[in-house]
Protein backbone atom coordinates (compact mmCIF):
# COMPACT_ATOMS: atom_id res chain seq x y z
CA UNK A 1 0.00 0.00 0.00
CA UNK A 2 0.71 3.90 -0.83
CA UNK A 3 0.98 4.60 2.69
CA UNK A 4 3.75 1.94 3.57
CA UNK A 5 6.03 3.77 1.62
CA UNK A 6 5.52 7.19 3.79
CA UNK A 7 8.53 6.41 6.51
CA UNK A 8 11.02 6.30 3.36
CA UNK A 9 9.95 10.09 2.39
CA UNK A 10 8.61 11.92 5.41
CA UNK A 11 10.82 14.77 6.56
CA UNK A 12 12.86 14.17 3.48
CA UNK A 13 14.04 18.19 2.74
CA UNK A 14 15.19 16.76 -0.91
CA UNK A 15 11.92 14.98 -2.01
CA UNK A 16 10.22 18.72 -1.15
CA UNK A 17 12.56 20.22 -3.35
CA UNK A 18 12.04 17.35 -5.61
CA UNK A 19 8.29 18.29 -5.75
CA UNK A 20 9.30 22.34 -5.57
CA UNK A 21 10.69 21.14 -9.54
CA UNK A 22 7.90 19.56 -10.58
CA UNK A 23 5.87 21.34 -12.98
CA UNK A 24 2.95 23.03 -12.25
CA UNK A 25 0.37 21.25 -13.80
CA UNK A 26 1.55 17.88 -11.92
CA UNK A 27 1.56 19.67 -8.85
CA UNK A 28 -1.88 21.29 -9.02
CA UNK A 29 -3.36 17.57 -10.30
CA UNK A 30 -2.07 15.74 -8.14
CA UNK A 31 -2.87 18.22 -4.79
CA UNK A 32 0.75 19.42 -3.96
CA UNK A 33 0.07 23.19 -4.51
CA UNK A 34 -1.68 23.71 -1.66
CA UNK A 35 -0.35 24.08 1.90
CA UNK A 36 0.49 21.05 3.45
CA UNK A 37 3.30 19.43 1.18
CA UNK A 38 3.87 15.87 0.55
CA UNK A 39 5.79 15.11 3.20
CA UNK A 40 3.76 15.43 5.91
CA UNK A 41 1.32 12.05 7.20
CA UNK A 42 -2.60 13.81 5.22
CA UNK A 43 -0.42 15.57 2.92
CA UNK A 44 1.17 12.32 1.61
CA UNK A 45 -1.99 10.35 1.57
CA UNK A 46 -3.81 13.49 0.41
CA UNK A 47 -1.60 13.53 -2.88
CA UNK A 48 -1.07 9.75 -3.21
CA UNK A 49 -4.99 8.34 -2.16
CA UNK A 50 -7.36 10.87 -2.01
CA UNK A 51 -6.46 13.11 -4.86
CA UNK A 52 -6.15 10.01 -7.39
CA UNK A 53 -6.11 5.86 -6.35
CA UNK A 54 -9.25 6.01 -3.96
CA UNK A 55 -11.66 7.68 -6.20
CA UNK A 56 -10.12 5.76 -9.00
CA UNK A 57 -11.40 2.68 -7.05
CA UNK A 58 -14.44 4.04 -5.35
CA UNK A 59 -15.77 5.28 -8.61
CA UNK A 60 -14.62 2.00 -10.75
CA UNK A 61 -16.96 0.10 -8.30
CA UNK A 62 -20.12 1.97 -8.41
CA UNK A 63 -19.75 3.20 -11.96
CA UNK A 64 -19.60 -0.51 -12.73
CA UNK A 65 -22.39 -1.60 -9.78
CA UNK A 66 -24.90 0.98 -10.78
CA UNK A 67 -24.60 -0.20 -14.99
CA UNK A 68 -24.65 -3.59 -14.31
CA UNK A 69 -28.11 -3.31 -11.73
CA UNK A 70 -30.25 -2.07 -14.48
CA UNK A 71 -28.77 -1.64 -17.99
CA UNK A 72 -26.38 -5.13 -17.10
CA UNK A 73 -29.44 -7.00 -16.33
CA UNK A 74 -32.11 -5.23 -18.96
CA UNK A 75 -29.37 -5.91 -21.75
CA UNK A 76 -28.64 -9.63 -19.94
CA UNK A 77 -33.08 -10.23 -20.64
CA UNK A 78 -33.24 -10.89 -17.23
CA UNK A 79 -35.52 -7.84 -16.19
CA UNK A 80 -38.20 -9.32 -18.84
CA UNK A 81 -39.70 -11.68 -15.70
CA UNK A 82 -38.99 -9.55 -12.76
CA UNK A 83 -41.01 -6.33 -14.32
CA UNK A 84 -43.87 -8.87 -15.55
CA UNK A 85 -44.52 -9.33 -11.74
CA UNK A 86 -47.30 -6.52 -9.66
CA UNK A 87 -44.20 -4.23 -8.76
CA UNK A 88 -43.83 -0.72 -10.29
CA UNK A 89 -40.43 -0.09 -12.47
CA UNK A 90 -39.82 2.92 -10.73
CA UNK A 91 -39.54 1.44 -7.10
CA UNK A 92 -36.98 -1.04 -8.85
CA UNK A 93 -35.04 1.47 -9.82
CA UNK A 94 -34.85 2.88 -6.06
CA UNK A 95 -34.35 -0.35 -4.48
CA UNK A 96 -31.70 -0.86 -6.82
CA UNK A 97 -30.08 2.82 -5.58
CA UNK A 98 -30.37 1.64 -1.97
CA UNK A 99 -28.10 -1.19 -3.12
CA UNK A 100 -25.77 0.72 -4.58
CA UNK A 101 -25.41 3.06 -2.02
CA UNK A 102 -24.70 -0.01 0.61
CA UNK A 103 -22.48 -0.83 -1.70
CA UNK A 104 -20.36 2.38 -1.78
CA UNK A 105 -20.53 2.50 1.87
CA UNK A 106 -19.39 -0.61 2.12
CA UNK A 107 -15.76 0.14 -0.01
CA UNK A 108 -15.90 3.83 1.37
CA UNK A 109 -16.15 2.24 4.76
CA UNK A 110 -13.29 -0.33 4.34
CA UNK A 111 -10.72 2.04 2.95
CA UNK A 112 -11.48 4.48 6.22
CA UNK A 113 -10.89 1.35 8.07
CA UNK A 114 -8.03 0.02 6.57
CA UNK A 115 -5.95 3.56 6.81
CA UNK A 116 -7.38 4.09 10.71
CA UNK A 117 -5.69 0.82 11.03
CA UNK A 118 -2.49 1.50 9.00
CA UNK A 119 -2.38 5.03 10.77
CA UNK A 120 0.44 3.74 13.95
CA UNK A 121 1.75 1.25 12.07
CA UNK A 122 3.56 3.84 9.56
CA UNK A 123 3.02 7.19 11.34
CA UNK A 124 0.86 9.01 9.23
CA UNK A 125 -0.23 11.02 12.35
CA UNK A 126 -4.05 11.42 10.92
CA UNK A 127 -6.60 13.33 12.47
CA UNK A 128 -9.60 11.04 12.90
CA UNK A 129 -12.05 13.33 12.39
CA UNK A 130 -10.31 14.68 8.83
CA UNK A 131 -10.52 11.09 8.39
CA UNK A 132 -14.17 10.23 8.85
CA UNK A 133 -14.54 13.74 6.76
CA UNK A 134 -12.57 12.65 3.84
CA UNK A 135 -14.18 9.04 3.82
CA UNK A 136 -17.65 10.85 3.63
CA UNK A 137 -16.44 13.13 0.80
CA UNK A 138 -15.54 10.04 -0.98
CA UNK A 139 -18.53 7.96 -0.57
CA UNK A 140 -20.84 10.77 -1.59
CA UNK A 141 -18.85 10.95 -4.97
CA UNK A 142 -19.18 7.42 -5.44
CA UNK A 143 -22.84 7.98 -4.63
CA UNK A 144 -23.75 10.92 -7.03
CA UNK A 145 -21.50 8.35 -9.78
CA UNK A 146 -23.18 5.25 -9.43
CA UNK A 147 -26.38 6.62 -9.27
CA UNK A 148 -25.91 8.33 -12.61
CA UNK A 149 -24.85 4.89 -14.33
CA UNK A 150 -27.73 3.35 -12.43
CA UNK A 151 -30.17 6.24 -13.75
CA UNK A 152 -28.42 6.68 -17.46
CA UNK A 153 -29.41 2.88 -17.72
CA UNK A 154 -33.01 2.79 -16.68
CA UNK A 155 -33.69 6.25 -18.73
CA UNK A 156 -32.00 4.51 -21.89
CA UNK A 157 -31.66 0.94 -22.70
CA UNK A 158 -27.99 0.92 -23.00
CA UNK A 159 -24.97 -0.55 -21.45
CA UNK A 160 -22.20 1.18 -22.96
CA UNK A 161 -24.06 4.59 -22.01
CA UNK A 162 -24.63 3.55 -18.56
CA UNK A 163 -20.63 3.13 -17.85
CA UNK A 164 -19.46 5.70 -20.68
CA UNK A 165 -21.27 9.02 -19.70
CA UNK A 166 -20.50 8.59 -16.22
CA UNK A 167 -17.06 7.67 -16.69
CA UNK A 168 -16.77 10.56 -19.59
CA UNK A 169 -18.07 12.93 -16.49
CA UNK A 170 -16.00 11.85 -13.82
CA UNK A 171 -12.61 12.30 -16.29
CA UNK A 172 -13.35 15.55 -17.22
CA UNK A 173 -14.79 17.06 -13.70
CA UNK A 174 -11.69 15.73 -12.08
CA UNK A 175 -9.32 17.23 -14.70
CA UNK A 176 -11.34 20.47 -13.81
CA UNK A 177 -10.32 20.10 -10.59
CA UNK A 178 -6.79 19.64 -10.64
CA UNK A 179 -6.46 21.90 -12.94
CA UNK A 180 -8.68 25.58 -12.67
CA UNK A 181 -5.78 27.07 -10.59
CA UNK A 182 -3.06 26.81 -13.28
CA UNK A 183 -5.43 27.15 -16.49
CA UNK A 184 -7.46 30.79 -15.18
CA UNK A 185 -10.40 30.09 -17.64
CA UNK A 186 -11.23 26.68 -16.15
CA UNK A 187 -11.35 28.24 -12.65
CA UNK A 188 -14.98 29.25 -13.26
CA UNK A 189 -15.75 25.44 -13.79
CA UNK A 190 -14.50 24.38 -10.65
CA UNK A 191 -18.29 24.46 -9.47
CA UNK A 192 -19.47 22.14 -11.67
CA UNK A 193 -16.67 19.43 -10.91
CA UNK A 194 -18.08 17.31 -7.38
CA UNK A 195 -14.48 16.91 -7.11
CA UNK A 196 -13.77 20.26 -5.81
CA UNK A 197 -17.04 20.41 -4.03
CA UNK A 198 -16.75 17.69 -1.35
CA UNK A 199 -12.82 19.49 -0.58
CA UNK A 200 -10.14 19.01 -2.60
CA UNK A 201 -7.69 17.57 0.46
CA UNK A 202 -10.07 16.56 3.03
CA UNK A 203 -7.57 14.95 4.81
CA UNK A 204 -5.65 18.18 5.37
CA UNK A 205 -8.88 20.74 5.42
CA UNK A 206 -11.79 18.26 5.78
CA UNK A 207 -14.71 18.02 4.07
CA UNK A 208 -16.49 21.09 2.74
CA UNK A 209 -20.04 19.82 4.06
CA UNK A 210 -22.20 22.20 1.90
CA UNK A 211 -20.32 20.92 -1.10
CA UNK A 212 -20.91 17.18 -0.21
CA UNK A 213 -24.32 18.49 0.63
CA UNK A 214 -24.75 19.64 -3.05
CA UNK A 215 -23.43 16.19 -4.11
CA UNK A 216 -25.72 14.55 -2.54
CA UNK A 217 -28.57 16.48 -3.45
CA UNK A 218 -27.78 15.91 -7.31
CA UNK A 219 -26.89 12.43 -6.85
CA UNK A 220 -30.67 12.04 -5.40
CA UNK A 221 -32.34 14.35 -8.40
CA UNK A 222 -30.50 12.42 -10.60
CA UNK A 223 -31.94 8.97 -9.15
CA UNK A 224 -35.37 10.51 -9.30
CA UNK A 225 -34.84 11.34 -12.83
CA UNK A 226 -33.28 8.02 -13.93
CA UNK A 227 -36.87 6.54 -11.92
CA UNK A 228 -39.15 8.37 -13.33
CA UNK A 229 -37.73 8.19 -17.34
CA UNK A 230 -37.87 4.45 -16.99
CA UNK A 231 -41.87 4.65 -16.74
CA UNK A 232 -41.95 6.13 -19.80
CA UNK A 233 -39.91 4.08 -22.13
CA UNK A 234 -39.75 -0.14 -23.58
CA UNK A 235 -38.19 -2.42 -21.74
CA UNK A 236 -35.46 -4.06 -24.41
CA UNK A 237 -35.37 -7.60 -25.20
CA UNK A 238 -31.95 -8.57 -26.20
CA UNK B 1 -65.81 -2.64 -9.21
CA UNK B 2 -68.95 -4.11 -11.33
CA UNK B 3 -66.62 -3.03 -14.25
CA UNK B 4 -64.17 -5.17 -13.03
CA UNK B 5 -66.32 -8.37 -12.24
CA UNK B 6 -67.72 -8.31 -15.41
CA UNK B 7 -65.14 -7.71 -17.36
CA UNK B 8 -63.22 -10.22 -19.96
CA UNK B 9 -60.42 -12.10 -19.20
CA UNK B 10 -58.35 -9.80 -21.88
CA UNK B 11 -59.92 -7.23 -23.85
CA UNK B 12 -57.78 -5.29 -26.57
CA UNK B 13 -59.53 -2.26 -28.51
CA UNK B 14 -57.16 -0.73 -31.67
CA UNK B 15 -54.35 -2.07 -29.68
CA UNK B 16 -50.99 -1.09 -31.72
CA UNK B 17 -47.37 -0.89 -31.44
CA UNK B 18 -45.02 0.25 -33.78
CA UNK B 19 -41.41 -0.05 -32.89
CA UNK B 20 -39.28 3.39 -33.16
CA UNK B 21 -37.34 1.89 -36.27
CA UNK B 22 -40.70 2.03 -38.03
CA UNK B 23 -41.67 -1.72 -37.96
CA UNK B 24 -45.24 -2.46 -37.52
CA UNK B 25 -45.44 -4.96 -35.16
CA UNK B 26 -48.93 -5.00 -34.24
CA UNK B 27 -51.90 -3.28 -36.26
CA UNK B 28 -55.60 -2.39 -34.33
CA UNK B 29 -55.28 -5.30 -32.56
CA UNK B 30 -59.57 -6.34 -31.16
CA UNK B 31 -59.58 -9.27 -28.84
CA UNK B 32 -61.51 -10.28 -26.49
CA UNK B 33 -60.76 -13.67 -24.52
CA UNK B 34 -63.59 -14.32 -22.30
CA UNK B 35 -62.81 -16.06 -18.38
CA UNK B 36 -62.29 -19.53 -18.24
CA UNK B 37 -61.24 -19.87 -22.13
CA UNK B 38 -57.80 -21.55 -23.45
CA UNK B 39 -57.11 -19.22 -26.11
CA UNK B 40 -54.35 -20.06 -28.64
CA UNK B 41 -52.44 -17.24 -30.33
CA UNK B 42 -51.05 -18.62 -33.31
CA UNK B 43 -48.89 -17.11 -35.90
CA UNK B 44 -45.36 -17.63 -37.55
CA UNK B 45 -41.60 -16.25 -35.83
CA UNK B 46 -41.59 -12.50 -35.74
CA UNK B 47 -45.70 -12.12 -36.34
CA UNK B 48 -46.59 -10.11 -33.05
CA UNK B 49 -47.25 -12.60 -30.81
CA UNK B 50 -44.46 -11.68 -28.32
CA UNK B 51 -45.13 -7.88 -28.53
CA UNK B 52 -49.25 -8.47 -28.05
CA UNK B 53 -48.06 -10.19 -24.79
CA UNK B 54 -45.18 -7.54 -23.80
CA UNK B 55 -48.05 -5.16 -24.16
CA UNK B 56 -50.49 -6.80 -22.09
CA UNK B 57 -47.46 -6.87 -19.22
CA UNK B 58 -46.52 -3.26 -19.41
CA UNK B 59 -43.01 -3.92 -20.60
CA UNK B 60 -43.81 -1.75 -23.93
CA UNK B 61 -45.93 0.74 -24.48
CA UNK B 62 -48.57 0.91 -26.98
CA UNK B 63 -48.37 3.27 -29.98
CA UNK B 64 -52.56 3.51 -30.29
CA UNK B 65 -55.19 1.25 -28.43
CA UNK B 66 -55.65 -0.24 -24.96
CA UNK B 67 -55.78 -3.37 -23.40
CA UNK B 68 -57.09 -4.66 -19.94
CA UNK B 69 -56.51 -7.70 -18.20
CA UNK B 70 -59.66 -8.73 -16.05
CA UNK B 71 -60.78 -5.19 -16.27
CA UNK B 72 -57.46 -3.42 -15.20
CA UNK B 73 -55.78 -1.52 -17.70
CA UNK B 74 -52.35 -2.10 -18.07
CA UNK B 75 -51.05 1.08 -18.47
CA UNK B 76 -53.35 3.03 -16.04
CA UNK B 77 -53.64 0.63 -13.88
CA UNK B 78 -50.59 -2.12 -14.32
CA UNK B 79 -49.40 -3.66 -11.18
CA UNK B 80 -53.05 -4.61 -10.64
CA UNK B 81 -53.05 -6.07 -13.85
CA UNK B 82 -49.42 -7.61 -13.49
CA UNK B 83 -51.14 -9.31 -9.82
CA UNK B 84 -53.43 -10.99 -11.26
CA UNK B 85 -50.94 -12.86 -14.52
CA UNK B 86 -48.62 -15.54 -14.74
CA UNK B 87 -46.13 -15.09 -17.39
CA UNK B 88 -43.79 -17.68 -18.95
CA UNK B 89 -41.98 -15.47 -21.81
CA UNK B 90 -40.79 -16.80 -24.63
CA UNK B 91 -36.93 -16.56 -23.53
CA UNK B 92 -36.64 -17.27 -20.11
CA UNK B 93 -33.63 -15.75 -18.86
CA UNK B 94 -32.90 -16.36 -14.92
CA UNK B 95 -30.36 -15.57 -12.57
CA UNK B 96 -28.06 -18.25 -13.49
CA UNK B 97 -26.05 -18.11 -9.99
CA UNK B 98 -29.21 -18.78 -8.03
CA UNK B 99 -30.35 -22.49 -7.47
CA UNK B 100 -33.43 -23.32 -8.68
CA UNK B 101 -35.29 -22.89 -5.52
CA UNK B 102 -33.64 -19.83 -4.33
CA UNK B 103 -35.13 -17.91 -7.70
CA UNK B 104 -38.29 -19.49 -6.94
CA UNK B 105 -38.10 -17.74 -3.50
CA UNK B 106 -36.75 -14.38 -4.82
CA UNK B 107 -39.69 -14.50 -6.93
CA UNK B 108 -42.26 -15.59 -4.33
CA UNK B 109 -40.95 -12.77 -2.60
CA UNK B 110 -41.11 -9.89 -5.22
CA UNK B 111 -44.77 -11.75 -6.43
CA UNK B 112 -45.54 -11.60 -2.21
CA UNK B 113 -48.66 -14.02 -2.34
CA UNK B 114 -47.78 -17.65 -3.03
CA UNK B 115 -48.92 -20.58 -1.91
CA UNK B 116 -46.22 -22.75 -1.05
CA UNK B 117 -47.85 -25.71 -1.29
CA UNK B 118 -48.94 -25.52 -4.28
CA UNK B 119 -45.50 -24.25 -5.17
CA UNK B 120 -44.08 -27.37 -3.95
CA UNK B 121 -46.35 -29.65 -5.47
CA UNK B 122 -45.61 -28.28 -8.71
CA UNK B 123 -42.16 -28.47 -8.35
CA UNK B 124 -42.75 -32.65 -7.32
CA UNK B 125 -44.85 -32.75 -10.41
CA UNK B 126 -42.44 -31.21 -13.19
CA UNK B 127 -39.23 -32.74 -11.34
CA UNK B 128 -37.60 -29.55 -11.06
CA UNK B 129 -34.35 -29.28 -10.48
CA UNK B 130 -34.26 -27.06 -7.24
CA UNK B 131 -30.82 -27.09 -5.68
CA UNK B 132 -28.26 -26.55 -8.50
CA UNK B 133 -26.81 -23.27 -9.91
CA UNK B 134 -29.26 -22.55 -12.79
CA UNK B 135 -26.56 -21.60 -15.33
CA UNK B 136 -25.75 -25.62 -14.71
CA UNK B 137 -29.20 -26.91 -16.11
CA UNK B 138 -30.52 -27.96 -19.26
CA UNK B 139 -32.80 -25.60 -21.25
CA UNK B 140 -35.84 -27.96 -20.61
CA UNK B 141 -35.23 -27.66 -16.72
CA UNK B 142 -34.98 -23.81 -16.92
CA UNK B 143 -38.08 -24.00 -18.36
CA UNK B 144 -39.73 -25.82 -15.47
CA UNK B 145 -38.65 -23.19 -12.98
CA UNK B 146 -40.37 -21.26 -15.53
CA UNK B 147 -44.00 -23.02 -15.60
CA UNK B 148 -43.89 -22.90 -11.69
CA UNK B 149 -43.21 -19.60 -10.90
CA UNK B 150 -46.06 -18.87 -13.96
CA UNK B 151 -48.47 -21.03 -11.78
CA UNK B 152 -47.20 -20.85 -8.16
CA UNK B 153 -49.64 -18.00 -7.32
CA UNK B 154 -52.57 -18.96 -8.91
CA UNK B 155 -53.22 -16.63 -11.14
CA UNK B 156 -56.54 -16.01 -12.93
CA UNK B 157 -54.85 -15.64 -15.77
CA UNK B 158 -51.81 -17.51 -17.54
CA UNK B 159 -50.03 -16.09 -20.41
CA UNK B 160 -47.69 -18.48 -21.64
CA UNK B 161 -45.09 -17.29 -24.76
CA UNK B 162 -44.50 -20.37 -26.56
CA UNK B 163 -44.36 -22.79 -23.62
CA UNK B 164 -43.28 -26.08 -25.10
CA UNK B 165 -39.74 -24.85 -26.47
CA UNK B 166 -37.25 -26.74 -25.39
CA UNK B 167 -39.63 -29.54 -23.29
CA UNK B 168 -39.40 -33.15 -24.41
CA UNK B 169 -43.05 -34.66 -25.34
CA UNK B 170 -43.30 -35.90 -22.11
CA UNK B 171 -43.22 -32.76 -20.36
CA UNK B 172 -45.50 -31.12 -23.08
CA UNK B 173 -48.10 -33.46 -22.13
CA UNK B 174 -47.66 -32.61 -18.63
CA UNK B 175 -48.23 -29.30 -19.67
CA UNK B 176 -50.90 -29.54 -21.49
CA UNK B 177 -52.80 -31.30 -18.51
CA UNK B 178 -51.76 -28.07 -15.96
CA UNK B 179 -53.09 -25.75 -18.83
CA UNK B 180 -56.63 -27.85 -18.98
CA UNK B 181 -56.80 -27.84 -14.93
CA UNK B 182 -56.20 -24.27 -14.44
CA UNK B 183 -58.68 -24.00 -16.87
CA UNK B 184 -61.29 -26.41 -15.51
CA UNK B 185 -60.42 -24.35 -11.66
CA UNK B 186 -60.81 -20.87 -13.87
CA UNK B 187 -58.32 -19.73 -15.28
CA UNK B 188 -57.88 -18.50 -18.40
CA UNK B 189 -54.93 -19.33 -20.74
CA UNK B 190 -53.71 -17.41 -23.20
CA UNK B 191 -50.83 -19.53 -25.34
CA UNK B 192 -48.63 -18.66 -28.44
CA UNK B 193 -47.26 -20.88 -30.36
CA UNK B 194 -45.73 -21.09 -34.19
CA UNK B 195 -47.29 -24.38 -33.86
CA UNK B 196 -50.99 -25.77 -34.62
CA UNK B 197 -50.26 -29.00 -33.40
CA UNK B 198 -49.01 -27.60 -30.34
CA UNK B 199 -52.03 -25.56 -29.99
CA UNK B 200 -55.16 -27.02 -31.05
CA UNK B 201 -54.86 -29.99 -28.14
CA UNK B 202 -55.77 -27.77 -25.32
CA UNK B 203 -57.42 -24.43 -27.05
CA UNK B 204 -60.70 -23.70 -27.03
CA UNK B 205 -60.77 -21.25 -29.72
CA UNK B 206 -56.98 -19.50 -31.59
CA UNK B 207 -56.36 -16.76 -33.08
CA UNK B 208 -54.26 -15.83 -36.48
CA UNK B 209 -51.92 -13.69 -36.19
CA UNK B 210 -49.59 -12.66 -39.41
CA UNK B 211 -47.42 -9.90 -39.85
CA UNK B 212 -49.05 -7.40 -36.93
CA UNK B 213 -52.76 -8.61 -38.21
CA UNK B 214 -55.44 -11.13 -36.60
CA UNK B 215 -56.50 -12.24 -39.65
CA UNK B 216 -58.83 -15.17 -37.75
CA UNK B 217 -60.63 -16.20 -34.73
CA UNK B 218 -62.07 -19.56 -34.78
CA UNK B 219 -62.68 -22.25 -32.80
CA UNK B 220 -60.12 -24.73 -33.14
CA UNK B 221 -62.67 -27.22 -34.58
CA UNK B 222 -63.33 -24.78 -37.22
CA UNK B 223 -59.71 -24.53 -38.06
CA UNK B 224 -58.88 -27.98 -38.21
CA UNK B 225 -61.95 -28.74 -40.61
CA UNK B 226 -59.60 -26.18 -43.40
CA UNK B 227 -56.19 -27.20 -42.06
CA UNK B 228 -54.97 -28.78 -44.85
CA UNK B 229 -52.83 -32.42 -44.70
CA UNK B 230 -50.09 -33.44 -47.22
CA UNK B 231 -50.60 -36.15 -48.73
CA UNK B 232 -48.40 -38.26 -50.81
CA UNK B 233 -49.61 -41.60 -52.04
CA UNK B 234 -47.17 -43.91 -53.83
CA UNK B 235 -49.57 -46.69 -56.40
CA UNK B 236 -48.51 -49.98 -57.87
CA UNK B 237 -48.97 -48.23 -60.93
CA UNK B 238 -49.72 -44.82 -62.88
CA UNK B 239 -52.88 -43.80 -62.58
CA UNK B 240 -54.75 -40.94 -63.65
CA UNK B 241 -55.27 -38.34 -60.54
CA UNK B 242 -58.17 -36.84 -62.73
CA UNK B 243 -60.77 -38.75 -59.93
CA UNK B 244 -58.73 -37.31 -57.13
CA UNK B 245 -58.74 -33.66 -57.77
CA UNK B 246 -62.42 -33.78 -58.57
CA UNK B 247 -62.66 -34.35 -55.08
CA UNK B 248 -64.12 -31.29 -52.47
CA UNK B 249 -61.52 -29.32 -51.18
CA UNK B 250 -58.28 -31.78 -53.03
CA UNK B 251 -55.45 -30.07 -55.06
CA UNK B 252 -53.25 -32.67 -57.05
CA UNK B 253 -49.78 -30.96 -56.59
CA UNK B 254 -47.26 -33.20 -57.98
CA UNK B 255 -47.90 -36.21 -60.66
CA UNK B 256 -44.50 -38.51 -60.75
CA UNK B 257 -45.32 -41.45 -62.67
CA UNK B 258 -47.28 -43.50 -59.87
CA UNK B 259 -46.50 -41.22 -57.14
CA UNK B 260 -49.46 -38.46 -56.61
CA UNK B 261 -48.64 -35.71 -54.09
CA UNK B 262 -51.98 -33.89 -53.02
CA UNK B 263 -53.04 -31.06 -50.62
CA UNK B 264 -56.47 -32.10 -49.15
CA UNK B 265 -58.55 -30.96 -45.74
CA UNK B 266 -59.33 -32.89 -43.33
CA UNK B 267 -62.98 -32.85 -44.01
CA UNK B 268 -62.02 -34.67 -47.34
CA UNK B 269 -60.00 -37.33 -46.30
CA UNK B 270 -62.76 -40.07 -45.70
CA UNK B 271 -63.54 -39.81 -49.56
CA UNK B 272 -60.05 -39.61 -50.50
CA UNK B 273 -59.24 -42.88 -48.50
CA UNK B 274 -62.66 -44.73 -50.83
CA UNK B 275 -61.18 -42.85 -53.78
CA UNK B 276 -57.91 -44.52 -53.39
CA UNK B 277 -58.94 -47.72 -52.22
CA UNK B 278 -59.50 -49.58 -55.62
CA UNK B 279 -56.48 -49.03 -56.56
CA UNK B 280 -53.43 -50.81 -55.54
CA UNK B 281 -51.06 -48.74 -53.28
CA UNK B 282 -47.52 -49.18 -52.07
CA UNK B 283 -47.47 -46.36 -49.94
CA UNK B 284 -49.48 -43.73 -48.07
CA UNK B 285 -48.30 -40.84 -46.20
CA UNK B 286 -50.43 -37.86 -44.42
CA UNK B 287 -48.48 -34.73 -42.95
CA UNK B 288 -49.96 -31.77 -41.39
CA UNK B 289 -49.06 -28.39 -43.44
CA UNK B 290 -47.52 -26.24 -41.66
CA UNK B 291 -49.11 -23.20 -40.37
CA UNK B 292 -47.54 -20.82 -43.32
CA UNK B 293 -49.65 -22.95 -45.75
CA UNK B 294 -52.76 -22.84 -43.62
CA UNK B 295 -52.53 -18.98 -43.90
CA UNK B 296 -52.06 -19.09 -47.49
CA UNK B 297 -55.54 -21.25 -47.81
CA UNK B 298 -57.25 -18.83 -45.37
CA UNK B 299 -56.04 -15.73 -47.56
CA UNK B 300 -57.11 -17.61 -50.49
CA UNK B 301 -60.47 -18.43 -48.73
CA UNK B 302 -61.24 -14.60 -48.06
CA UNK B 303 -59.82 -13.98 -51.47
CA UNK B 304 -62.68 -15.65 -52.94
CA UNK B 305 -64.93 -12.88 -51.17
CA UNK B 306 -66.60 -15.53 -48.46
Amino acid sequence: MLAAIFPSIEGSPEFDQLVANYPDVLKELFGLGEGGGITTGAGYLDVELFSFMLPLLVLVLAIGSGARTFAGEEDAGRLELVLSYPILRSRAVLAKGVAVAVEVAVVSGVAGLAMALLDPVVGLDLSSRNLVEAIVSLAALGLLFGWLALALGAAVPSRALAIGIPAGIAAATYLVNGLHGLAGWLDPFRIVSPFWLVGSAPLRNGADWQGVLTVLVVAALVLLAGAWLVERRDLQTP
Amino acid sequence: MDRVEDAPAIETLGLSKTYSGGTRALVDLDLRVERGEVFGYLGPNGAGKSTTIRLFLGLIRPTAGRAALLGRDTQRDGVAARRIVGYLPGDLRLADRLTGSEQLDSLARLRGSVDPRLRDALCERLEVVLDRPIRQLSRGNRQKIGIVQAFMHRPELVVLDEPSAGLDPLLQAEMRTLLRESAAAGATVFLSSHSLDEVQHVADRVGIIRAGRLTDVDAVEALRERALRHVTVTFAESVDPGALARLEGVRVVRVDGPVVSLSAPETAMDALLKTIAPHSVRDFVSEPADLEEIFLELYRESGDGR
